[in-house]
């Protein structure tokens, strides 16, 4: 969170202490429900993925507004094997399993 | 680490939990949307017991609310849905009370939740900075583009609040019926949005719903989007939103990060050189001179009376004396090397 803006500088109680830790447990538990329920949807958003390459290839893709361009389809991206459809990335690039490069950690 | 990435989440599958934290009283009941895991800031859907109230005081952080249902009471005054309140650190609030009941979205920005009891607000506070509004009824929808490329029509928004130093917004966002947009993006920065009303839905999460929610850390891909039947919701950024829009679906948060940074050397690339350029790497973060340059209401001891006329010398130029010989000198030492007589020139290679 940057969002930059003042904190009054003060020190943390026991009991605040233990409550932020309980959260961040609890926020563990719930990252790694959508990270499981995330992995589940992918047979499903393959065939999204799918609609959407239709879409832009007839429609158009949204440049800027509603400035469209419909993309050839000899432009639209490949899934390489290596490449694993990932949605939900635990801290970004700051995440410890993000593939540099494109390649896995 | 700051908070990590939650989407999608509903908080209509959980259930209320009791606030213990000491100064919120009995009545408060909350459940945790996210939370940064080394200072504690977070958003919560809270829900107020008819009845509840909380003396005056202020929090150590500072802290954003929008009324979701029913009436808040600040002081005398009744905020009803839509309400919106942006509270700076020590910033001591009147008492606050719900005769019925509301539910309300609470996001503490720079730590964990508080409330000291106070009628005064604390020496440290920007108390300038406090404001709120009806955002439902006070606040006209403008169209979504204040970011450029923009969103598509039907995106529109109200701005809430803004923060000059780091560009973080908050605003309330609405898609009409049958609204979409067929790229995918990212940003530069982290986004949080808790759906008040509605279904939306993106090609990487599905349906957000009412009381859908996500904070989404810089650089993952979004997109594309749709609303069947629209929807109205709270979004943030917590510094300078960029819509960088693509079609490639596994992209991963790195190569988008690259990607941004590329995009930095097209558009602006002498910034570019010398924010990257060797024996300049600040390890801390780059100066803005205009946080640190003199300036004329600092200048004690010399002429104040007298501008440049063309006939004095005024020292308009603060106290930073280049000669050698001044007995002014920055009085600072860094332990990684400058070198000051580098010139932009020197470091842009052909063809770069």
């Amino acid at each position: 969170m940057t969002f930059k803006n003042l904190y009054i500088d003060h020190e943390r109680t026991s009991e605040a202490e233990d409550w932020v830790k309980e959260e961040i447990a609890e926020q563990e538990a719930r990252f790694a429900e959508i990270e499981a329920s995330m992995e589940a949807l992918a047979p499903t958003r393959e065939k999204w993925y799918q609609e959407f390459f239709d879409r832009i290839k007839t429609n158009g893709f949204n440049l800027d507004g509603d400035d469209k361009m419909p993309i050839p389809d000899s432009d639209l991206p490949v899934k390489t094997a290596d490449r694993k459809d990932q949605v939900v990335w635990k801290y970004g690039v700051d995440s410890d399993d993000t593939p540099r490069n494109g390649q896995e950690a | 680490m700051a908070r990590p990435h939650i989407e999608p989440f509903c908080d209509r599958d959980t259930h209320f939990k009791p606030m213990r934290l000491l100064g919120f009283g009995a009545g408060m009941h909350y459940k945790m949307l996210s939370m940064d895991v080394d200072t504690g800031a977070c958003s919560m859907t809270v829900q107020f017991d008819g009845g509840y109230k909380r003396s005056p005081g202020f929090s150590w952080s500072e802290y954003e609310l929008i009324v979701i249902e029913g009436e808040l009471k600040v002081g005398d005054r009744v905020c009803r849905k839509g309400h919106y309140f942006y509270v700076p650190a020590g910033y001591a609030m009147p008492e606050i009370s719900s005769d019925q009941g509301c539910l309300l979205l609470y996001m503490y920005n720079t730590g964990e939740p508080s409330h000291e009891e106070a009628t005064t607000h604390h020496a440290s506070t920007q108390t300038q900075l406090y404001h709120d509004v009806d955002s439902y009824m006070d606040l006209s929808w403008a169209m979504g583009n204040v970011a450029k490329p923009s969103v598509a029509t039907g995106c529109m928004i109200k701005l809430l609040n803004y923060n000059p130093n780091s560009f973080a917004m908050t605003f309330l966002y609405c898609m009409t019926p049958n609204f979409y947009q067929d790229n995918i993006s990212y940003h530069d920065c982290a986004e949080e949005s808790y759906h008040l009303w509605g279904t939306s839905w993106m090609m990487q999460f599905g349906d957000v719903p009412t009381g859908g929610y996500f904070w989404r850390p810089a650089y993952i891909n979004h997109g594309a989007f749709a609303s069947e039947y629209g929807c109205i919701a709270l979004g943030r950024v917590d510094s300078k939103l960029f819509n960088h829009f693509h079609y490639n679906p596994w992209s991963t948060p790195v190569e988008n990060a690259d990607r941004s940074e590329a995009r930095l050397l097209a558009r602006d690339p002498l910034l570019y050189h010398w924010a990257f350029s060797q024996d300049h790497n600040h390890p801390h973060s780059p100066k803005d001179f205009e946080l640190t340059m003199p300036r004329r209401a600092n200048e004690a001891g010399h002429d104040t009376e007298h501008k440049s006329d063309g006939h004095r010398h005024d020292h308009w130029h603060g106290h930073h004396h280049h000669d050698e010989e001044s007995p002014h000198t920055h009085d600072h030492s860094h332990d990684h090397s400058h070198d000051h007589r580098m010139t932009m020139t020197t470091n842009i290679k052909p063809g770069s």
